[in-house]
């Protein structure tokens, strides 16, 4: 059995900081895609650059 | 592509899903069911894709593909057996509310597992603070209702009876789930047995490669009415006005669409961190939600399977109201969440595609749950009831009147029916006739149900929305009216609902609730 | 009546059928003739003029299209709407739910009925029939001087909320009306039918009042020019049951007509299980641009109160179970978007009709496709009546078969596999949907296209019996001389197994069979009445009832007993599980009078003995290629009579295509019996 980190429930699974999807750790798929970036965990590569393109577009507009 | 084959084959997947719906529905139980309709039949491949739906549920029908693909992570396929069959409801693992049941039964082709029957179903109770899984007030899913992981309540053509009783003694009306757990699995049964002989007839090979074909064949399809709309970013956003919980506080959904040729590109980023109270959406919420949105914008006759959803991604930040993070609520992100969603996303497309798209719709179900002890029969009733709202106007026609929400397609149950069942008198369902919203085309309009307690007791709960925001409309037409829920004591009117989750008690012969529900 | 005639005439959009049956020869005779669609009854009596002794005639039986054109076309009366105070809105209301998902386009349902034309009168009963506030008869009065001051409404439709435990509500405000506006037609729904849920009753009893002036007036002209003939008397029209009814009795109720002409081929396959001994068999009934099919299951029609005359509006009253596609001979071939072939529902009608008529028409259809497949022979089209243009279908289908890169005679297998495809979705709906296995089952073909389509179709669904019937053409028409004056009566009397009143069941189950045959009687049939009395419950909390035959004449202890035994038995053998101990909920009570007419007796062939002699050759294409295929006349067929495909089977109104494999005998009234 596995437990969280907080230790109330089991799930396995991350979600992608920028689209929110699960990442499950015993998915060879998802791990192989599986991206860190600024200390977050993104489901891939396609989801770092939209975050990253998201905010300069976003500080470009505040600007 | 042999589009004959192609053809062929997806009527007879998606008469097969039609007949698994035909025996739920006339085997259920709850009325949510077997009136309302409130569940989906489809089938899936071994990667989860969603191959043939009936149409049935919609908020269901773009929740399939997540669900299945989300179980198929947590339980190793190795370890799915023959006659298996696996049901799953927990919200945090691809689902989209405690009530709603997702049943799957793999179809095994001579030894080799080929793919899944799948039947989804909204079961009426399913434990937590208040009857009906609706609770207005609850601040996490514990008071929700029991959450299934993927488990097996069947195994090998057999009856998992420990499964069984845990679920049963965690419910409210375990008689009344039996029944519509047994409609279920019959339902996927019927769907294995006729998949198979279907992939014995054509061949298991040549049914794999015509699927594939088939999902090329509805996204070459998506794509090319994708393709017609004009390319841009375009947004929009809506506020739901309370969570039950924090009166004072309101909730932004906020759409980014990103339209780049043959994709549609949905970021929720901007949108509200998640409420305490159960009007959070969980992903598959906001997935299905912006896949239907899509689908109301574009060519009905496009197959509908995975193939369609392929151009469509979503990006839902976790932690926010369009993707909730555990333990907090969430039932009624489904029912109040989604149709707001899929309200926004057209708003924003409005300026590229105005004549796909209308105002703002009443966007609630009027979630109405009730229960108590009969005081005749002295039997315990209890009931999930639903009302429907008024369309938007659109650029060609007014809104339609009365109508159930855009990702419900329920029926509302019959007075006659209603006195009949529960200790209520229905003492007038009227048209809100001024509250469209006026305008060239003019916005559909709710009604008013009038009822009176007939019970010594009756413990309600409801849950619905714009009591205080009122609808948008689109191209200078203007708002809708508002909705009210009113409670009458003795002819005065004692409490005028204006959190828009709540729950109360109602004694005999002394109260009214009323519950006008305009729509532009 | 054994030296008599009976006619049978169905009235169809491009021809009326005739068949009549001559007891004294114990002969069968068939003819068309062109509908006149202003006035059918031209037609009518024009086709008649062929029968020589109209005075021998004993009974002339007409399907009539009507109550189901009015309802379609939407030229009914301006009709009020009375109901009670609170609850006008509901007919516009109605279910709350949508025509199909995803559809921004889609505009509401209307209802026959206008709001503005819409009333409300005081008085309440609760859901047990007792009497919470009593009919307040000056508001009747008051909606009655506001019709009278409108001064357009041609009938009213009233419908009070549970006057199907109660109706004497509604039948005062009924009387009510006859003081206040006499000769104003007036429904109200505990006639119509005294079921439960408001929208569903209140729809059908606006449709009836919507139809009274049309189609009494109508009936009353028919009446009256026949009377002149002197023959107005032996007109029985056909309900929507499948039974028959005076014009007078039609003219009370035209709701019941509500679906006439398609119950014909339904009820002609009934009387083939009589001759034949078949138990099961499902309906096969392909036109030119729709396709309908029903079961007749252990010798008996399915009927339903579940039928919407469009998406939205029921149309409850009991009638044939028929399911219809918009799928026929004329459906048009066209590549969608994708690249897909697809089949309809457009559909080229019978003007310009199929490329092949040669009227124009440029499009691919079914029909086309079958004559580039020598399925059909362009020469021999109708008995040699109307001759095709081969050449114009070879154009059309291959039109279509370059865009898909396929060969034409490969496209044109593929038009006939999509459309045979199409018919099988209707046939699933008939057969699966309702829990029946096609393998118990013997398919019959009718309409000119069924026949050549039945054995491929025997092929996809794995129906292992198929059978076509003499005059395949003009089945429906053959049916109509079969069938018996019928009269279905339901109603919703709601109790559980736990507190089951025998006595209130008794009451209500003995009041519907007095009616039943009250009915009968008052319209004239007197013979031999039979009665059949069923109930339909369902597990308390389910939705959707099964059907319980209930052979007693009273309810007591011990067929209580056996009807719940019986109802778990059902639920098992429909749905493969049941709850024992579970309470069972009765909902509605049903009861059939059939006042049975005497049976045409159908001629024997003489027998005859292994293959008939051919009368030629020609190639047909299966999917496995061309063959070159004998040809037989079915008019000299002799019964045990049999052949082995492939072979084609030719007739004056339609042709049957044996697939290679496939066995024909040839029963001894000249059936054509197919096994897969």
């Amino acid at each position: 059995m596995k437990f969280s980190q907080s230790g109330l429930y089991i799930e396995s699974y991350v979600k992608c900081a920028n689209c929110g999807v699960l990442i499950y750790e015993s998915s060879a798929e998802d791990a192989s895609r599986k991206k860190v970036h600024d200390g977050q965990t993104y489901c891939s590569q396609e989801c770092v650059d939209w975050k990253i393109e998201r905010d300069a577009r976003r500080s470009k507009a505040t600007a | 592509m042999d589009f004959v084959t192609m053809n062929i084959l997806e009527s007879s997947m998606v008469s097969l899903c039609k007949e698994m719906g035909i025996v739920l529905m006339k085997t259920s139980y709850s009325t949510i069911f077997n009136e309302a309709l409130d569940f989906t039949c489809g089938l899936a491949d071994m990667n989860g894709d969603m191959i043939a739906v009936a149409d049935f549920c919609p908020a269901q029908i773009g929740g399939m593909p997540l669900l299945v693909k989300s179980c198929l992570k947590e339980i190793p396929i190795d370890e799915i057996e023959e006659g298996d069959v696996i049901l799953h409801n927990d919200p945090y693992r691809g689902g989209l509310h405690t009530p709603e049941h997702t049943f799957f039964k793999p179809i095994f082709v001579d030894g080799e597992i080929m793919g899944f029957a799948v039947a989804i179903g909204h079961i009426a109770e399913v434990g937590g603070m208040a009857p009906g899984g609706f609770c207005g007030e609850a601040t996490e899913i514990f008071q929700e209702g029991i959450r299934i992981p993927p488990v097996k309540i069947k195994k090998r053509g057999e009856d998992n009876i420990e499964v069984w009783k845990l679920l049963l003694a965690n419910v409210r009306t375990p008689r009344t789930n039996y029944g519509d757990l047994r409609a279920l699995i019959a339902a996927v049964d019927l769907g294995e047995k006729q998949m198979t002989q279907i992939y014995k007839k054509y061949g298991k090979q040549k049914v794999k490669d015509t699927v594939n074909d088939l999902l090329l064949y509805s996204e070459r399809r998506m794509r090319a009415e994708l393709e017609a709309i004009p390319d841009g970013v375009y947004t929009f956003s809506d506020k739901v006005e309370s969570d039950g919980i924090d009166a004072d506080r309101v909730y932004t959904i906020a759409v980014e669409v990103h339209k780049r040729g043959g994709e549609f590109i949905v970021d929720y980023h901007g949108s509200s961190p998640q409420a305490q109270g159960p009007i959070n959406a969980t992903l598959g919420v906001a997935t299905s939600a912006a896949y239907n949105a899509v689908l109301h914008m574009t060519d009905p006759t496009i197959p509908r399977n995975s193939g369609c959803f392929r151009p469509i991604r979503v990006m839902a930040p976790p932690g926010t109201i369009v993707n909730v993070d555990f333990p907090a609520p969430e039932v009624g992100g489904n029912t109040e969440t989604h149709p707001r969603i899929v309200g926004t996303i057209l708003g924003a497309m409005a300026k590229a595609v105005p004549d796909r798209v209308m105002a703002a719709e009443g966007a609630t179900h009027c979630n109405f749950v009730f229960g108590g002890v009969d005081a005749e029969t002295k039997e315990f009733f209890a009931c999930y009831d639903l009302e429907a709202v008024g369309w938007g106007g659109r650029a060609f026609a007014d809104g339609n009147d009365g109508v159930d929400s855009i990702n419900g397609n329920c029926r509302i149950t019959p007075v006659e029916v209603y006195e009949t069942r529960f200790p209520w008198r229905i003492e007038s369902l009227a048209f809100n006739v001024d509250a469209g919203g006026a305008g060239q085309y003019r916005g559909g309009v709710g009604y008013t149900k009038q009822m009176l307690c007939l019970n010594d007791e009756i413990i309600c709960s409801q849950m619905t929305d714009r009591h205080l925001l009122a609808p948008w409309g689109l191209n200078g037409g203007t708002e809708g009216g508002l909705g009210a829920t009113l409670v009458q004591k003795n002819g005065v009117v004692a409490m005028a609902s204006r959190p828009s989750a709540i729950a109360w008690r109602l004694p005999r012969m002394s109260a009214r609730a009323t519950s006008p529900r305009r729509r532009p | 009546m054994s030296d008599s005639k009976i006619v049978g005439v169905d009235v169809g959009g491009t021809f009326t059928d005739f068949v009549s049956y001559d007891a004294a020869a114990g002969t069968i005779e068939n003819w068309k003739n062109l509908t006149t669609p202003a006035d059918p009854i031209e037609g009518i009596l024009k086709g008649l003029d062929q029968v020589n002794d109209l005075q021998r005639v004993d009974k002339i039986r007409l399907g009539t299209t009507i109550a189901t054109n009015a309802l379609l076309t939407r030229r009914g009366a301006k009709v009020a709407y009375v109901t009670t105070a609170g609850f006008r809105d509901v007919p516009f209301i109605q279910r709350g739910d949508r025509r199909s998902h995803y559809d921004i386009t889609w505009i509401k349902t209307k209802p026959f009925v206008k709001r503005a034309d819409t009333h409300e009168v005081n008085g309440r009963l609760s859901a047990k029939g007792e009497v919470v506030e009593p009919l307040d008869e000056t508001s009747v009065r008051n909606v009655a001087a506001m019709i009278k001051a409108d001064g357009t409404i041609e009938a009213i439709a009233v419908c009070t909320l549970f006057s199907y435990i109660d109706p004497s509500h509604e039948q005062r405000v009924r009387d009510i009306f006859a003081e206040e506006l006499p000769g104003m037609p007036v429904s109200i729904s505990y006639d119509v039918l005294p079921k439960w849920k408001e929208y569903d009753r209140a729809s059908t009893t606006i449709a009836d009042a919507y139809l009274k002036p049309i189609v009494s007036d109508n009936f009353r002209r028919t009446h009256k020019r026949l009377q002149a003939l002197g023959i107005a008397d032996k007109i029985g029209v056909i309900k929507s049951n499948g039974g028959e009814a005076t014009l007078e009795g039609a003219a009370e109720a035209p709701i019941q007509m509500a679906l006439s002409g398609p119950t014909g081929a339904v009820v002609g396959t009934r009387v083939l299980s009589e001759l034949t001994g078949i138990k099961n068999l499902v309906t096969f009934d392909m036109g030119g641009t729709s396709t309908d099919c029903s079961t007749v299951v252990d010798g008996k029609e399915h009927v339903t109160t579940n039928f919407e005359i469009e998406w939205g509006l029921p149309i409850q009253i009991p009638m044939i179970d028929i399911h219809t596609i918009g799928a026929g001979g004329g459906s048009i071939a066209w590549i969608d978007k994708g690249g897909m072939l697809r089949m309809g529902p457009q559909s080229a009608g019978a003007d310009p009709g199929p490329a092949c008529y040669g009227r124009g028409g440029e499009n691919a259809t079914v029909t086309d496709a079958n004559v580039v497949l020598g399925r059909i022979n362009a020469d021999n089209f109708l008995g040699g009546k109307m001759k095709l243009d081969a050449v114009a279908a070879h154009r059309a289908v291959k039109a279509v078969a370059d865009q898909l890169g396929l060969e034409v005679d490969a496209g044109a297998y593929a038009m006939v596999q999509i459309a045979n495809n199409n018919m099988l979705g209707a046939l699933r709906a008939v057969l699966l949907q309702r829990g029946l296995d096609p393998r118990d089952f013997t398919l019959v073909a009718s309409g000119g296209a069924g026949p050549v389509h039945l054995c491929d179709l025997m092929d996809i669904s794995g129906i292992p019996k198929g059978l076509v019937p003499n005059y395949p053409g003009q089945f429906s028409a053959f049916g109509f001389i079969m069938t018996d004056a019928r009269v279905d009566r339901h109603r919703t009397v709601q109790q559980t197994s736990k507190f089951f009143d025998t006595a209130r069941a008794t009451a209500a189950m003995t009041e519907l069979v007095d009616g039943a045959i009250g009915e009968l009687v008052a319209q004239g049939y007197k013979q031999k009445v039979e009665i059949y009395r069923s109930i339909e419950a369902r597990y308390l909390g389910q939705n959707h009832e099964l059907e319980i035959s209930f052979p007693a004449n009273a309810f007591d202890d011990a067929t209580v007993a056996d009807l719940w035994k019986r109802f778990h038995e059902e639920h098992h053998n429909r749905f493969g599980f049941s709850i024992p101990g579970e309470t069972i909920e009765t909902v509605n009570l049903k009861v059939v009078a059939v006042a049975v007419s005497d049976r045409p007796k159908m001629r024997e062939l003489d027998k005859g003995k292994g293959a008939p002699s051919a009368s030629g050759s020609r190639k047909v294409r299966y999917e496995d290629g061309w063959h070159d295929v004998k040809t037989y006349d079915r008019g000299t067929f002799k019964q045990g009579h049999t052949i082995t495909g492939p072979a084609v089977i030719e007739e004056s109104a339609s042709v049957t295509i044996l697939r290679p494999k496939q066995t024909l005998s040839v029963d001894r009234y000249g059936n054509l019996i197919i096994s897969a």
